[in-house]
C-alpha cells in the first residue's frame, strides 16, 4: 500500500528545467521533415494541374499566363492549406515543397494569405489586371481585397 | 427512461455544455440519494456530415477528409480507407510501405494511451500523474513530427503507398525515445497498481463480466479488459502484423482497473512490436501506381484503432469518386457498456465511468435516428428537397 506515490518524482522535478519550451524567445530548429509553408517554381511547372486536382483544402490557383510558353502564376492560399504534402506528392516535376524553416505563418489579416508565385512580370501583369475596373475575379483578387 | 414505481426519482442532466466535459454529450443519470439507478446517453451534437461529403470529393482528396473523423486516432482512419481503396483497386502496396504505415500505426497507439491514461487521471483528481503522463506523451508526438512533419494529422498515407521513409538515424531516434517510454511506462504501472488513493477510484469500480461485454458488442481495450479476446490485429492481420504478430492483451477484471493495465500493458507491446519492426524493415520502393478511376465494387474493411475496432465500407460506381463511404468507429460500441455498469455506481464515478472506454466523441457522430413512428412518412429524394425549401422559406 502506498499513498502518494509520485512525490518523488514531483520533488525530483523541482531540481530540474521546465519540460516546456521557451518559444518565442527561444525557437528551436524544426526537423526536416516539417511540412510548412508551400513553395511552387514555376520554371520547371508543366501546367498538368494534378496538384490542384487532388488538393482536398482548394489551396491553390494556377492562372495560365501563356500556355504555349508555358508561364503559370500560381495563387496559393495559406489559409486553407492542410499541409497534408499530396500536392508535392503528386507532381511528377517536383515544382513544389513545403518548407521546413518558415512555419510561423499567423497573421492578423487574411491579406498575407494569398501568396502568389511566378515570374515576376507575370505577377505584375496579373495584379494590374485584377486592379483595372471591371476586371473579372478569374485572375487576381477583387478590387475590394486589394484595397 | 423514467422509472414508474419510482415517483420522486431525480435526475441530474450532464451536457452537452459542461465545464467537465471537453466534448458535447449529454448524459442524464437517475439518482436515488448518491447512486445512480438509470442513466441514459444522448449523442449526435458533433454530426458533421462526413460521410456525405466524401460523396463529392474524389477518391485522395478523401484520404484527407477521413483522417480528420478523430484528431487522436486520425492515421488509422487514414490507413484502413487507404487499404480499403487499394484494395478495390487491386494493387498490393510494397512491403516496405507496410512496414511504415504499421509503425506510425503503432506510433499512434502509444500516443493515444498516454493521452488516455493523462485524462483518465485527472478525471479521477490526479492531476500529477496527468502532467508527467502528457509531458512524457510529447516524446511520441516529436518522433511522430520528426518522420511525418505534423504532430496530429500526420497524412502518412498515400492511395497506393507512403509518403515518407523512415531512415537509420529516425530509426535510432525512435529506438531511444521508446527506451525512455519504457521505463516511464514501468512506473506508471506501478503508481496505478499501488497508490491506494487512486485504487479507491478505480479497484471494482465499472465491473463488467465477459459476458456482459460480448451482449452488449463492447471493442478494444474496454473488451480486452473484460476477459474478451478481440484484437482485429490477431483476428484478421493486416499490414505487417501477419510477420510479426501481437501478443493479445487480456485481463479478467473488467473493472477501471483492468483497463488501466490492460491498455499499459498493450504499451509495452507496442514499443516491442516497433523495435521488431525497425529491426526487419525490408528495403524496397514506397509506392506504387493507383488507377484515379477506382474499379466497381464494394468493400469491407476493418483495422484496430486504439479504441479498438474500426470498419470501412467503401462501394465504387468506377469514377473518381466514392459511391459510399460508411464508417463505424469504435467509441460507438462501447457506450452501450457505460448506461449498463452505471447503474449502482456513485454519481462522483460517472466521470471516471464515461473516460473508462476512452470515448471520443466527434469520431461516433455521424448518424443521428429519430424514432417517431407517428409521424413517420417516406419521401423521394425529389419530395426531401421541396419539403427543405418549404421548411426554410
Amino acid at each position: 500500500m502506498t499513498i502518494g506515490s509520485m512525490f518523488g518524482n514531483i520533488l525530483r522535478s523541482l531540481f530540474k528545467k521546465p519540460a516546456t519550451e521557451n518559444y518565442p524567445f527561444v525557437r528551436k530548429d524544426a526537423p526536416a521533415a516539417l511540412r510548412g509553408k508551400l513553395f511552387y517554381d514555376p520554371e520547371k511547372c508543366t501546367g498538368c494541374q494534378l496538384c490542384i486536382k487532388d488538393c482536398p483544402a482548394d489551396a491553390i490557383e494556377l492562372i495560365v499566363v501563356d500556355k504555349v510558353n508555358k508561364r503559370f502564376v500560381m495563387r496559393y492560399h495559406m489559409d486553407r492549406c492542410t499541409f497534408c504534402d499530396q500536392c508535392v506528392q503528386s507532381c511528377r516535376f517536383n515544382c513544389l515543397n513545403l518548407s521546413d524553416e518558415q512555419w510561423e505563418m499567423a497573421s492578423l489579416s487574411r491579406t498575407p494569405m494569398e501568396v502568389y508565385y511566378g515570374r515576376d512580370e507575370d505577377i505584375k501583369f496579373l495584379l494590374e489586371k485584377a486592379a483595372q475596373p471591371g476586371a473579372d475575379d478569374s485572375c487576381g483578387p477583387a478590387p475590394a481585397e486589394q484595397a | 427512461m423514467t422509472n414508474q414505481s419510482q415517483p420522486q426519482k431525480f435526475i441530474v442532466p450532464i451536457g452537452p455544455q459542461h465545464p467537465a466535459l471537453k466534448e458535447p454529450g449529454h448524459f442524464e443519470f437517475g439518482v436515488d440519494g448518491e447512486i445512480v439507478t438509470s442513466a441514459t446517453i444522448r449523442l449526435g451534437f458533433v454530426h458533421r456530415g462526413i460521410e456525405k461529403a466524401t460523396e463529392d470529393r474524389t477518391w485522395v482528396q478523401n484520404l484527407y477528409l477521413l483522417e480528420r473523423i478523430c484528431g487522436i486516432c486520425s492515421n488509422i482512419h487514414g490507413t484502413v480507407y487507404a487499404i480499403g481503396v487499394e484494395k478495390l483497386a487491386g494493387v498490393e502496396i510494397p512491403p516496405r510501405a507496410k512496414y511504415i504505415r504499421t509503425i506510425v500505426a503503432e506510433l499512434e497507439r502509444v500516443h493515444s494511451h498516454l493521452l488516455w491514461l493523462g485524462v483518465a487521471a485527472h478525471e479521477g483528481g490526479f492531476d500529477t500523474l496527468f502532467m508527467y503522463s502528457w509531458r512524457d506523451r510529447e516524446t511520441v508526438m516529436d518522433l511522430l513530427e520528426g518522420l511525418s512533419g505534423n504532430r496530429v494529422n500526420y497524412s502518412t498515407n498515400l492511395i497506393g503507398g507512403v509518403k515518407f521513409d523512415i531512415n537509420e538515424k529516425q530509426a535510432d531516434e525512435i529506438r531511444r525515445g521508446l527506451d525512455f517510454l519504457e521505463e516511464r511506462t514501468h512506473y506508471y504501472m506501478k503508481v496505478v497498481t499501488t497508490d491506494e488513493t487512486f485504487l479507491g477510484r478505480t479497484r471494482d469500480i465499472g465491473t463488467m463480466t465477459r459476458e456482459q461485454a460480448e451482449l452488449l458488442g463492447a471493442v478494444g481495450p474496454t473488451a480486452r479488459a473484460s476477459g474478451v479476446p478481440r484484437d482485429v490485429r490477431s483476428e484478421s492481420p493486416y499490414l505487417a502484423y501477419n510477420e510479426h504478430p501481437i501478443q493479445l492483451q487480456v485481463h479478467d477484471g473488467g473493472d477501471l482497473l483492468a483497463r488501466f493495465i490492460v491498455r499499459l500493458n498493450e504499451l509495452f507491446d507496442t514499443y516491442r512490436l516497433i523495435r521488431e519492426l525497425l529491426d526487419h524493415m525490408p528495403a524496397g520502393d514506397l509506392t506504387v501506381r493507383v488507377p484515379r478511376r477506382i474499379p466497381e465494387g464494394e468493400v469491407l474493411i476493418r483495422g484496430e484503432a486504439p479504441r479498438g475496432e474500426l470498419v470501412y465500407y467503401l462501394k465504387s460506381s468506377g469514377s473518381d469518386k466514392p459511391d459510399r463511404i460508411k464508417v463505424r468507429t469504435p467509441s460507438l460500441c462501447n457506450w452501450g457498456t457505460i448506461s449498463h455498469v452505471a447503474v449502482g455506481h456513485k454519481l462522483a464515478d460517472m466521470p471516471m465511468l464515461l473516460v473508462g472506454i476512452d470515448p471520443c466523441f466527434s469520431c461516433n457522430d455521424r448518424l443521428v435516428t429519430v424514432n417517431n413512428t407517428q409521424n413517420s412518412q417516406d419521401l423521394t429524394w425529389d419530395a426531401l428537397r421541396r419539403y427543405g425549401i418549404e421548411y426554410y422559406k
